[in-house]
């Protein structure tokens, strides 16, 4: 199993995908963040609130876009460019190839996590230390929010292996990805009567996760957040299994 | 790491299909093809394009699922040999790779996958001619030069058994003469079992010692070329060819004519003292008849042209 983490990451690091990727999460977290804080201006009494400070931890996950598309495509471009057969080939245990696949890209996901919590934070806290605001570590459970980041950065990877697995086309599966994250998402929210389906999708789960005071009444409380989260997450690794074990590799 | 088993290496190396077949929504692709590789020649695995050849390597490469039938390597299904690639090297597709990967990192993708030393991609580029342009990125790669990428990382492993889709595609004059002096060697001085396919039967016609014809999905002919090229024609020249047509097809056996150009037919399936007497009963002007051993290209696309009749 390590000679196939290893030979997942060799393709991650040969080719420059990730480092455009990790540079589009690294961007689009320092741009949520900053949009966070500006859309408060300089009025500290809301700067200084929970509400306020979660959000602004939060807007690190808007980097899960990015590891979301990284999953997608680690999959997808192996059936693009037919490296799925030397893959297949080199292990015919389907399935370790898959497991492989999910343990290398929660790793990268991890980094990517951390590089927007990175940023976020390198944005936040000199940012609240000009307007005369104090970041409320302890008291506005902001560690909760950066820990909720951190898992849900990550595991966007693993959904995107899984959309990959059931999506072979890149495209196709990128756009869908992209589409229900970014379009659908955010209409079905507003939709009355889809509203009560939308906070167990995973983007809405996910977004509770980092909803550490429960604010947005939306969403689920984080804990339950983060248990339909967790179950989106294993129902993904199981039906990317699941289908690469099944289905006849192009 | 490697570890040889134990098992005799002439049983180590046989390929046996047997009953295999494939059906995707409603196309029946490789219909209950048996045929069997030794080890220690090359075999030509020959059918028009569509012909379920590489279907059949797939099913044989444990990355498609066969509908019925069964398909081993040293008496094992692919999925269930320990270390595949020290037992068994196959090329699927020339293009097998990310095109912004270097070849170098290619092959050190496989060898981090397989355990083996990153010095073994330098051996193979070397084995192939590859070394100088390692550092390249595929995407600039000819076609040629793709088809030996693809054979370096079939050759990873030293395996025993080397499977190759279509490897002489893309490959100029002198790529191809390289080609088939590598593939003897392989076969001849290593005693390796190698399965070559291909739709054109004069490409590996110099290479091949067996071929395993295919045609529409169905074993048309499993042998010997010499056997193959063995099948005899008569060649005659007729003013009148429909009327010879006719006379000959009262003929007992299985007559089968082919129309050349103007006055001329090839007439298989019967003695030409046969074809002659015939057309004597018949007062049917002949002015040419000439036994003609047929050449193996004819031979191969009668045979697969058959294969469609009675389906």
């Amino acid at each position: 199993m390590n000679r196939l983490i290893r030979a997942e990451f060799r393709k991650i690091f040969t080719t420059r995908l990730w480092w455009a990727m990790l540079l589009g999460a690294a961007a689009f977290a320092t741009l949520a963040t900053i949009g966070q804080l500006a859309g408060n201006g300089v009025d500290s009494a809301a700067l200084m609130s929970a509400r306020t400070q979660q959000a602004v931890f939060a807007s690190a996950t808007f980097g899960d876009i990015f590891t979301l598309v990284v999953g997608v495509i680690a999959i997808t471009t192996e059936y693009r460019h037919f490296t799925s057969r030397p893959t297949f080939l080199s292990e015919p245990r389907r399935g370790r190839i898959v497991v492989a696949k999910m343990v290398a890209y929660a790793i990268l996901g991890l980094g990517y996590a951390t590089a927007c919590i990175a940023v976020t934070v390198a944005v936040a806290v000199p940012w609240l230390a000009t307007e005369h605001t104090t970041v409320e570590w302890q008291n506005h459970d902001l560690i909760w929010v950066i820990a909720g980041d951190l898992a849900t950065i990550t595991a966007f990877a693993v959904f995107g292996l899984g959309v990959g697995v059931l999506v072979r086309n890149q495209i196709a599966a990128v756009i869908a990805a992209l589409a229900y994250l970014l379009v659908l998402g955010p209409v079905m929210q507003v939709i009355p009567g889809v509203k009560v389906i939308y906070r167990w999708l995973p983007g809405a789960a996910a977004d509770a996760v980092t909803d550490v005071g429960h604010f947005n009444d939306r969403l689920l409380n984080p804990w339950e957040g983060l248990a339909v989260f967790l179950a989106w997450g294993v129902l993904f690794a199981l039906s990317g299994w699941w289908f690469t074990v099944r289905r006849d590799i192009p | 790491m490697a570890e040889l088993r134990p098992s005799a290496p002439e049983h180590r190396g046989r390929i046996v299909v047997s009953g295999l077949t494939k059906t995707f929504p409603g196309v029946r692709a490789v219909k209950g093809l048996s045929f069997t590789v030794e080890p220690g020649s090359v075999t030509g695995f020959l059918g028009p394009n569509g012909a379920g050849k590489t279907t059949t390597l797939r099913m044989l490469l444990g990355l498609a699922i066969p509908t019925s039938g069964t398909a081993t390597i040293g008496g094992l299904a692919y999925g269930d040999i320990d270390d595949p690639s020290r037992l068994v090297g196959a090329v699927l597709d020339a293009t097998s790779f990310h095109p912004s990967r270097t070849a170098r990192n290619h092959l050190r993708v496989y060898c981090a996958a397989t355990g083996l030393p990153d010095t073994r991609a330098d051996e193979v580029l070397d084995l192939v001619g590859l070394r100088a342009v390692a550092d390249r990125a595929v995407r600039g790669y000819s076609l040629g030069m793709r088809q030996r990428l693809g054979l370096a990382t079939a050759l990873l492993g030293d395996p025993r058994v080397l499977i190759l889709d279509e490897p002489a595609n893309g490959l100029d004059p002198e790529g191809i003469v390289w080609l088939r002096g590598f593939l003897r060697d392989m076969a001849e001085i290593d005693g390796r079992t190698v399965l070559v396919s291909s739709h054109v039967l004069s490409e590996v016609e110099q290479t091949v010692d067996r071929v395993v014809i295919l045609a529409r999905g169905r074993l048309i002919y499993e042998g010997t070329l010499a056997e193959l090229a063995s099948e005899r024609a008569t060649l005659v020249r007729t003013p009148t060819p429909d009327l010879l047509i006719s006379a000959l097809t009262g003929l007992a056996g299985d007559v089968r004519f082919e129309r050349g150009v103007d006055d001329l037919i090839y007439v298989y399936g019967v003695e030409p003292d046969a074809v002659g007497h015939a057309a004597w009963l018949a007062h049917i002007e002949l002015r040419e008849l000439s036994p003609r051993r047929s050449d193996l290209e004819k031979a191969f696309l009668q045979l697969t042209a058959a294969g469609g009749v009675g389906e």
